[in-house]
């Protein structure tokens, strides 16, 4: 079928929002590289990160293909309101806890999209998200071990997950803020929506965590953290953006 | 006193400069996992190192980002370090293979020179 | 990366075989000089086995305690390829950490041990990093320089002796060549680019200069030890022939980019075929080894508060009931 304009805009802004996403989260975890809980868990962390990284440019890549700009402009010249990144991801690394619940929280969303995408009309990026099922499936299964493994630890290790899970969890709904063209792109078959990327997000994680005899957290402002696909971030986002773009941008017309 | 960085990151960490260092104790590394990859179907897998982990799981996930992050590979297996029996190099000496077990080796049996014999004999 | 291990000349006992079988002694010799390679399990003299402990346990430290002045740029990489490339380059020194460490423990010295050691300050690891890296152009020069400095002595060790530091090395070194060329890269971009670039990379060698004519450590032709350590193929060259190979391959490289070296002296003499320098400053070289240089509170700070807030992870998942064996190989 033809895409229609209003279909192209919004394939543009979902591009986006994933990209920024995978861009963000790559970018804080790579923080971890040196300083890991043990040298194997710090090489395998560190490989994750990268893996998101070039996930974000493969899908800069596309929307470089649709008319934007290069993907190093795209991510290294704009200033926190143009990022379409959650609130999630941008927040501090923490301590191990928090980042590896916000690694199972998030990498269960990515591939649930990744897989729900695989079968979209849009061919470049089913193509990119086929690609990609691998690292996300190693992902999944990282995050799942250590989640159960940490549960069952001792009691700090349960504390800390469970403490970690309640701060990041109501974040993490903000992975699935509706957007004006979820309809749309629904109906094109391009993408199926952010609701239904919830649901199963829900059913996945929720499996896991009773699993490993945690509690669901309880949210009771879901909406919370919203704001993020429109430019609304937390404090965190543009200095982080400006460590990252601290070389970039002492001459951003320059070959690096 | 608090550590100033050129990295940002351990500035963020708020690092103490004296602080009393802290001492691993045994076991805190972990036990050791023998690591054996294998780069494609139909070949052996082969050792390639180990790896510390609390457990196999975990074992097999460091396993595949410490040795298959690169190249080829489609299937690990790791095993306990303690699991595993070896032979000693000192006792090499039992794999010596003497001249004389010749019965196992194909190139001693040769028969075609009898068989020549044979029909020469039984021609005439 | 890693330079050479520094044994402290007033250090030396008169010998280092004293009190070992000399007929086992013979065999070990004779295994060795064949080019057979020595395992785990394999009787060796007790000074062999202490070399090498220090030895590839320094070059483990070097290798951890490496990542982190190019860590420092991890955040702030400019564009995808370098920001990939740097993740990528500073957990391979994390991997190679992982790798000597085991290596070093089929000697029979605990990973926990030597970290100890480590964090403690008991241990050694190479000056280099005891350097900070300022800006950008640090990290290119770090990773094309210091790599290539590495790669000359960890292509020498992968000739020694010991069959498990043979076999990391070899590995090592074939990640390392992906490190040069990165940092090779690195570098020709910032010297063929804006002037600002230039100036940046130029700056960052003139910084890096001394510590890189350290790296070799200093001369050790001298050394009592060196002889029986070369017939043991611990120690593969010397000092000086590493750093003179080193200077033949990269100083021409770097001068080819028209940058300079601050050194007037530093020239290849036509008549010897080596290179002519001005001596670098040992005095330096030695305090900062031994504590006084510039990072090395902050360099131990940072690994002890890592492996501090490690701990949790690793306790909650410790099974008393478990038993600890070196690995094998």
């Amino acid at each position: 079928m033809e895409l229609t304009e209003r279909h192209v805009e919004g394939l543009k802004h979902l591009l986006y929002k994933m990209a920024d996403d995978l861009l963000i989260i790559g970018h804080r975890n790579s923080e971890w590289t040196g300083m890991g809980p043990i040298l194997e868990e710090d090489i395998a962390f560190s490989s994750m990160a990268q893996d998101k990284i070039g996930q974000s440019l493969a899908i800069y890549n596309i929307l470089h293909e649709m008319g934007e700009q290069e993907p190093d402009t795209v991510a290294f010249t704009r200033n926190a309101s143009s990022f379409h990144c959650s609130q999630l991801v941008e927040q501090p690394i923490g301590e191990y806890d928090f980042s590896l619940v916000r690694h199972f929280l998030y990498d269960y969303a990515d591939a649930i999209r990744f897989d729900m995408l695989s079968n979209s009309i849009f061919e470049p990026l089913a193509m990119v998200c086929k690609k990609f099922r691998g690292e996300l499936k190693y992902h999944t299964m990282h995050a799942n071990i250590w989640i159960k493994d940490l549960a069952e630890g001792n009691e700090e290790s349960k504390t800390r997950i469970q403490n970690a899970l309640n701060k990041a969890y109501p974040m993490a709904l903000s992975l699935f803020e509706p957007s004006e063209f979820d309809k749309e792109l629904s109906e094109a078959e391009i993408f199926s929506g952010e609701a239904k990327c919830r649901t199963i997000w829900e059913k996945e994680v929720g499996t896991v965590i009773l699993e490993a005899g945690l509690e669901i957290p309880q949210v009771s402002d879901p909406e919370e953290y919203y704001g993020g696909r429109s430019g609304k971030h937390t404090e965190h986002l543009q200095p982080l953006l400006d460590e990252m773009t601290e070389v970039f941008q002492i001459d951003p017309t320059a070959d690096w | 006193m608090k550590i100033v960085s050129l990295d940002p990151r351990v500035n963020r960490s708020s690092i103490n400069e004296t602080e009393e260092s802290v001492v691993l104790k045994k076991l805190d590394q972990f036990q050791t996992y023998e690591v054996f990859a294998q780069t494609k179907r139909g070949v052996h897998h082969v050792h390639v190192g180990s790896v510390h982990a609390a457990n196999k799981k975990i074992a097999v996930l460091f396993a595949k980002e410490q040795y298959a992050r690169r190249g080829k590979c489609v299937n690990i297996w790791v095993v306990k370090t303690s699991d595993i029996a070896t032979t000693e190099y000192e006792d090499s000496d039992i794999f010596d293979t003497l001249d004389e077990k010749t019965h196992r080796n194909p190139e001693s049996y040769k028969v075609l020179n009898r068989i020549k014999e044979y029909k020469e004999r039984t021609s005439k | 990366m890693y330079g050479n291990a520094y044994i402290d000349p007033k250090k030396a006992n008169s010998s280092l075989v004293d009190g070992e079988n000399p007929e086992k002694l013979a065999e070990f010799e004779a295994r060795i000089a064949r080019g057979e390679k020595i395992e785990p399990k394999d009787w060796m003299p007790a000074m062999y086995r202490k070399q090498l402990v220090r030895m590839i346990e320094q070059h483990a430290h070097s290798e951890i305690i490496g990542s982190l002045p190019e860590g420092t740029w991890i955040t702030r990489a400019p564009g995808f390829r370098r920001k990939l490339a740097l993740m990528a380059k500073v957990q391979d020194e994390v991997g190679h950490a992982q790798l000597l460490y085991n290596a070093a423990e089929t000697l029979g010295k605990s990973r926990e041990d030597m970290i100890n050691d480590l964090i403690s300050g008991k241990s050694k690891y190479s000056n280099v990093f005891n350097y900070p890296a300022k800006t950008w152009a640090d990290s290119a020069v770090i990773a094309w320089l210091i790599d290539a400095g590495a790669i000359v002595n960890q292509l020498a060790n992968s000739r020694g002796s010991y069959g498990p530091y043979c076999r990391a090395l070899e590995r090592i070194c074939a990640e390392e060549s992906f490190h040069l060329k990165y940092g090779h890269d690195n570098v020709v971009f910032l010297a063929t680019g804006t002037s600002k670039q230039r100036e940046m990379v130029q700056d960052a060698l003139t910084r890096w200069w001394p510590p890189i004519m350290h790296f070799f450590g200093p001369s050790d032709k001298d050394s009592v030890h060196s002889e029986t350590l070369m017939r043991w193929k611990v120690k593969m060259a010397s000092n000086d022939d590493m750093r003179q190979q080193f200077l033949n391959m990269y100083v021409p490289k770097i001068w080819d980019l028209g940058l300079t070296l601050p050194d007037a002296n530093l020239k290849k003499n036509e008549e010897t075929g080596k290179w002519d320098y001005t001596e670098p400053d040992w005095e330096e070289f030695k305090r900062v080894i031994n504590g006084g240089g510039p990072c090395n509170a902050e360099r131990l700070a940072v690994r002890r508060t890592a492996e501090e807030n490690g701990q949790w992870v690793r306790k909650a998942l410790l099974k008393e009931s478990e038993t600890y064996v070196t690995p094998l190989s």
